[in-house]
């Protein structure tokens, strides 16, 4: 339990690792099936999409399935580009608006004393349990008694308050001792400097692990763009592929639909190994003596 | 606006503390960073929800001029808990795969993530193998891994398996058993979240409360249930409670599935009152799994507060004690016009 360094990786190969490595490794083989199937899958040519019994790993790979999706995409009124400006447009916001306001609230909830913060978080705890489903139909009045329908709006408000990122977040700011914050108030700090000063530096693990999850709601919603949107040129990327992939049952339709699958993928992929690093090197300074 | 809107103490009901300036500034500043999120929450989940409760006490028609409402109070409730063939069934099927696989996930991703922040080479690697399925689970990828057999071991056949447990268990309980069993590579598929909400815990314990454990002789073991454990419960708990809700809110969730065809079913006794009665039973049913969860593993008072709390009160015991005896002695005093004594 000696001092462990800062770098993630030890720099060398020790025999104490061997335990957790053979417990780690085929734990990890299984873990890595469904990436392996989506990356496979894409690169797959026709008759092994359909072959039987289904192989699990590509023999022939191809870039068939890809130049397909971009013929297909072409030959549609919309290009694929404007989707996916308004994928990441929405991302963007949502992921930026949504990380404001849960960390505010967190803070808020956590450390401030006010009237009817309870009854908040209880109404909070019981929109967690409930089936997203079941609100769609309120939602889309809400959205268009605003006059929001076809907008960007739309689309990033009903997930801006988005419930487990609260309740994760504000779990983590109850960890933050209080004595570092009334530190800060006796040095003069008001509650928003606290906020940014305290708060989110020490809470950047909860942060990060927060946008994963927000961004991965926002980049695979659906609903946004199928209820909330009538102009096609104003849904997202994720509405497009999916219809890829339910329309085009046919045989060609396969190829196209799992290469959009892995195209799908891929942001998550990036996001996810940036943000990992955010996770792990905070370490050092949430401490308190 | 003089007492606090969390549960008062009968100490509390009888002092009534007015609130002085700074407090009240405290709470205006509250209030302040609460009213982005509380806008966002307050239009797009406490109205819709409302609004989904009223529904769900209607028979909901579509028509050209809009919907048509006709009150049913608990008449569709009734109907469901009483008449639809799928629902009841389902739910129980819910509850006790959900309650089963549960800790499994917990468990798992527990092992994994103190497994993960060992000294180990390739350690980013493997933190996103484990974590990145979670991000397929939730796509339509897994509907078609699962035809493809990938979702089983089959090196722990699941028919074998499950002959050995239906032999020693009642068939109600076997059955959610063995289909864990067929279903283990899913359920680990659901852990990376956990994994990762662990992992970013465990950097957050203190290095020098193992070294000072160390210090003291403490095995690694011991280690593990006196630091690891207790720093990790809060974290148990969210975690409980995130796993139910992605199981429960899964597009795989087969309650998912009866509601959404409950509500663009055709029919006239169906329809989207009929389904928001259902999504409130389902939702109040995951409540109260949840709260079974909550109950288990919300943070105990620690001992020391208890001891406290102890002492205080046998203090206090006393004192009643001692003022209950001085009474008395005034008391006889008066009675036999003698001076009290001291």
């Amino acid at each position: 339990m000696a001092y462990r360094g800062r770098h993630i990786n030890p720099q060398r190969f020790e025999r104490g690792q061997i335990k957790i490595l053979l417990i780690l490794l085929p734990l990890a083989l299984f873990m890595a099936l469904p990436i392996v199937f989506i990356i496979n899958h894409a690169f797959k040519p026709m008759e092994e999409l359909f072959a039987f019994p289904p192989t699990f790993f590509v023999r022939n790979p191809t870039l068939d399935n890809f130049t397909k999706l971009l013929k297909f995409s072409r030959s549609a009124g919309i290009p694929l580009t404007r989707y996916l400006f308004n994928s990441l447009l929405v991302t963007v916001l949502t992921v930026g608006l949504s990380l404001f306001t849960t960390t505010c609230a967190a803070f808020a909830f956590s450390k401030i004393k006010f009237r009817g913060r309870s009854m908040m978080l209880q109404i909070n705890q019981i929109a967690i349990m409930f089936v997203a489903t079941a609100v769609l139909i309120p939602r889309y009045l809400v959205i268009s008694g605003l006059g929001l329908i076809d907008t960007i709006l739309a689309h990033v408000l009903p997930l801006a308050a988005m419930p487990v990122a609260l309740f994760l977040v504000k779990q983590f700011v109850d960890q933050v001792p209080d004595s570092l914050i009334e530190a800060a108030h006796l040095d003069g700090a008001s509650d928003f400097q606290v906020y940014w000063r305290i708060i989110l530096p020490v809470i950047k693990p909860a942060i990060a692990t927060a946008m994963v999850l927000v961004f991965q709601q926002v980049w695979t919603n659906l609903e946004t763009s199928s209820y909330f949107t009538n102009d096609e040129s104003m849904k997202t990327l994720t509405f497009y592929m999916n219809t890829l992939v339910n329309s085009s049952n046919g045989v060609a339709g396969q190829g196209v639909a799992a290469a959009a699958s892995l195209i799908m993928f891929i942001p998550n992929l990036i996001l996810f190994i940036i943000c990992q690093n955010a996770v792990m090197n905070t370490m050092a300074t949430s401490g308190i003596k | 606006m003089t007492t606090w809107a969390k549960p008062r103490t009968k100490k509390e009901n009888r002092i009534r503390v007015k609130r002085g300036p700074l407090e009240k500034k405290e709470a205006r500043a509250g209030l302040l960073f609460v009213l982005p999120w509380l806008i966002g929450a307050a239009v797009f989940l406490a109205y819709p929800l409302g609004m989904s409760l009223w529904y769900s006490l209607n028979n909901i028609r579509l028509t050209s001029e809009g919907m048509k409402f006709t009150f049913l109070a608990q008449g569709n409730f009734t109907q469901i808990l009483l008449s639809d063939p799928d629902f009841l069934p389902e739910l129980v099927d819910y509850l006790l795969s959900t309650v089963i696989s549960v800790p499994v996930i917990v468990v798992f991703a527990m092992m994994i993530a103190l497994m993960l922040n060992e000294k180990i080479r390739g350690k980013g690697f493997f933190r996103l193998v484990f974590f990145l399925p979670v991000i397929i689970v939730s796509g339509p990828i897994l509907a078609s891994l699962t035809e493809q057999n990938a979702s089983t071991i089959s090196v722990i056949d699941s028919q074998a398996v499950t002959a050995a447990i239906s032999a020693f268990l009642p068939s109600i309980i076997a059955a959610p058993i063995s289909e864990l069993f067929s279903n283990m590579v899913t359920i680990l598929w659901y852990s990376g979240v956990p994994i990762l909400i662990f992992l970013s815990a465990l950097q957050k314990i203190d290095r020098s409360q193992y070294e000072a454990a160390y210090v003291d002789g403490a095995s690694g073991w011991e280690m593990f249930w006196k630091i690891t454990l207790p720093s990790l419960k809060p974290m148990i708990l969210l975690n409980c409670v995130y796993t139910i809700v992605f199981v429960s809110s899964n597009d795989q969730n087969k309650l998912i599935g009866l509601i959404k065809s409950a509500m663009f079913s055709g029919t006239s006794e169906k329809g989207y009152g009929y389904a928001s009665a259902m999504a409130w039973i389902y939702s109040l049913v995951v409540l109260l799994l949840v709260g079974l969860f909550a109950l288990i593993f919300t943070a105990r008072k620690d001992r020391y507060e208890r001891e406290a709390k102890k002492l205080d009160r046998r203090a206090k015991a006393e004192r009643r004690q001692v003022l209950k005896i001085q009474r008395r002695q005034a008391r006889h005093a008066k009675k036999y016009h003698h001076a009290p004594v001291r």
